[in-house]
């Protein structure tokens, strides 16, 4: 590999990095959406990683049936998904909405079970490989080559990121969904569709679920097991950004992939792991409330 | 007149019994992070059942023993609850014949299994026989190419942190060992590891003159797919989840270019017209392709099932014969050690890199020999 005024140890940190950046995009966007939901219900949505998954097999699929459609692919996905998300949400929240949260938060880990099974014996257990978002090889920036795909996830995930942020904070849609969020029965006395916007909060976070299953498919492959490790990376996210917070969660998912791209890079993937939740313990006793506490009342 | 009667009725009575066909049930795991090697096992038998001698009848019944203990000694109580069986076509998961061995004793049940799981066949139990090479014998073809072929001595191992991944690991370090090789990086990852660059860049910075990788399927595929990204130039040596064209599928021809690994055998890669037809009847029966685990599964449900059509009908009659017997199969030839082993072949397969179908490079007979 040339230096090009680059030392290689600069390199390798750089190509690290991006591939950090890289997954820390795609672990905040599953992150949103854990949140979205959590503000929402109240509940957590243990079923988001499924979704993911999910959403990784959409992308096979619809691979299969438009091939080389590369970014045409993202809005199709994430539409199938925001009507799975609607259904989702019928069977997983409404049933369940006037008892406590914990029923909610079982009938998401029923519900996220279920659709594993439902994969494996559909699809099988074998690894698939989605298609390739925004081709495959790499963009060479001087001596530094940067991976089509890790690039692709990065300016993917910024843009759903941002987008999310508009819709949520300029649109009135968006105000309507945060003022039901923080107090259902006000919202309710004044004329909201509180639970219509409960499920639209459910198609968004699905949605967003979908567009990360279809980034990671390419390069990581799918399969019915794939969402259980990232929903604990989502949990774990909102943890230490602070529980209900948005930009917390996004600040906590790109921890977690600095941690298992930069530390693996130096000493070892369970030297990274081991260090990470270290880290997590160290800041919650630091700071309880985590990074970036939301306020009561105004989450979302 | 009287005799006549009692006559028809011994005749009557003893077609009565032998058109009831002898029960062969199928434990394996096709559900479960294992289904996809689970489903290649129940595959390799029940073709085998298809292609049965006319006699005796035997029906085969799958039972799905997941990935819990638990779960495979239910299946096989199941199994017993229906009536006796000569013998069982075991799950190829090592946690789960764990727990079935001791039952197997006790019922004086052989069971026919391709776990690759060494500790099997080296507990004393006279039950259990294998139809696939166990990871000693494997991972032992895995490093003898890699020192021997390849001529390389300085190895860098990744392996994935399961108990799978471990087990070989332990065997691929003695392997090493006796083979004047030195590993000058080993390092475990989880299943759940998605980004490899920083393992693989640190393998390859370790100066290592070859990487082996005994990794599970999706991980082998992460790791192929990101050594060719990276231009990483160490020849690799895989472990046998390379071989199932499953893994082959997930990767581009050209990032497989230069690849090998290790495994029982390679139907896909054909080589005799026994196997040409075998790779023909698997796929019209399944409409997929075969790996190494449903062929080893195949030859051992044969061999299982000529027992059977040369009379024996009981746990005891069986485990003899198959103690003492041998059985050309399609991947190799099959006896027992002693212990229960019956493979003692691995194959070397490459890839060339303008198909998904690899070549097989090395063939080692007699592993255990020594």
């Amino acid at each position: 590999m040339p230096a090009d005024g680059l030392g290689p140890e600069l390199l390798t940190l750089a190509q690290l990095l991006l591939n950090g950046l890289a997954l820390g995009a795609a672990y905040a966007l599953v992150a949103l959406g854990f949140v979205l939901v959590l503000n929402a219900t109240g509940a957590v949505n243990f079923a988001q990683g499924d979704m993911v998954m999910l959403g990784g097999y959409a992308a096979v699929a619809l691979g299969h049936l438009l091939p080389g459609a590369g970014l045409l692919l993202l809005p199709l996905v994430m539409l199938a998904m925001a009507v799975f998300g609607l259904l989702f949400s019928a069977l997983a929240w409404r049933p369940f909405r006037h008892r406590p949260p914990i029923f909610g938060l079982l009938a998401t880990v029923a519900l996220g079970l279920t659709l594993q099974e439902a994969m494996n014996a559909l699809e099988g257990a074998a690894p698939q490989a989605g298609p390739a978002f925004v081709g495959t090889g790499e963009i060479r920036l001087g001596p530094l080559g940067l991976p089509r795909a890790a690039l692709g996830i990065v300016i993917a995930c910024l843009v759903l990121g941002l987008a999310q942020g508009w819709l949520l904070g300029r649109t009135q849609f968006g105000r309507r969904l945060r003022a039901s969020a923080q107090d259902p029965v006000t919202a309710r006395a004044l004329g909201l569709p509180v639970d219509r916007l409960i499920a639209a909060s459910f198609a968004l976070a699905t949605a967003l679920a979908g567009a990360v299953g279809l980034l990671l498919s390419g390069p990581y492959f799918v399969t019915p097991t794939a969402g259980n490790d990232l929903i604990l990376r989502a949990y774990i996210a909102a943890t230490i950004g602070g529980w209900g917070s948005l930009k917390g969660a996004v600040a906590g998912a790109l921890m977690i992939a600095l941690f298992e791209s930069v530390v693996a890079g130096y000493a070892s993937s369970v030297v990274a792991t081991a260090s990470l939740y270290g880290a997590v313990l160290l800041l919650l006793a630091v700071r309880p409330a985590g990074l970036f506490p939301a306020p009561l009342g105004r989450r979302a | 007149m009287k005799r006549l009667a009692t006559l028809l009725l011994v005749l009557v009575a003893t077609s009565a019994v032998a058109a009831e066909p002898v029960r062969l049930p199928i434990l394996v795991p096709v559900t479960g992070f294992l289904s996809l090697e689970g489903t290649s096992q129940r595959n390799g038998a029940l073709l085998a059942l298809k292609q049965a001698p006319a006699e005796p009848a035997v029906s085969g019944e799958v039972i799905d023993t997941a990935t819990a203990p638990e779960n495979a000694a239910n299946a096989l109580l199941r199994a017993l609850d229906e009536g006796p069986v000569p013998a069982i076509v075991a799950p190829m998961l090592g946690t789960q014949m764990l727990a079935l061995m001791p039952m197997a004793a006790e019922e004086k049940l052989p069971l026919v299994t391709v776990s690759g799981t060494a500790s099997l066949t080296e507990q004393g139990n006279p039950w259990v026989f294998r139809f696939f090479p166990s990871d000693r014998l494997a991972k032992e073809a895995q490093v003898r190419y890699t020192v021997e072929q390849l001529g390389k001595r300085k190895l860098a191992l990744i392996y994935q942190t399961t108990a799978y991944g471990q087990s070989g690991a332990t065997y691929i370090a003695a392997s090493a060992k006796r083979h004047g090789a030195s590993l000058v990086f080993s390092e475990g990852i989880d299943t759940d590891v998605k980004d490899l660059a920083p393992i693989l860049g640190r393998a390859a910075a370790s100066g290592a003159d070859a990487l082996l990788l005994h990794l599970h399927a999706g991980s082998t595929a992460l790791a192929i797919r990101q050594v060719a990204s990276l231009g990483i130039t160490l020849p690799v040596v895989a472990g046998s989840a390379l071989h199932q064209p499953a893994t082959a599928a997930l990767l581009d021809p050209k990032e497989l270019k230069g690849m090998c690994a290790e495994s029982g055998s390679s139907p896909v890669s054909g080589g005799s017209p026994a196997l040409d037809q075998f790779l023909a009847d698997y796929r019209a029966a399944f409409g997929t392709d075969p790996d190494a685990y449903a062929l080893a599964q195949y030859d051992g449900t044969r061999m299982l099932l000529d027992i059977l059509a040369h009379g024996a009908r009981t746990g005891e009659q069986v485990r003899a014969a198959l103690a003492t017997g041998a059985w050309d199969g399609v991947a190799m030839h099959y006896a027992s050690d002693g212990h229960g082993d019956m493979a003692h072949s691995a194959v070397i397969l490459c890839y060339g890199g303008l198909t998904r179908v690899p070549k097989i490079v090395q063939r080692y007979d007699g592993l255990d020999a020594g």
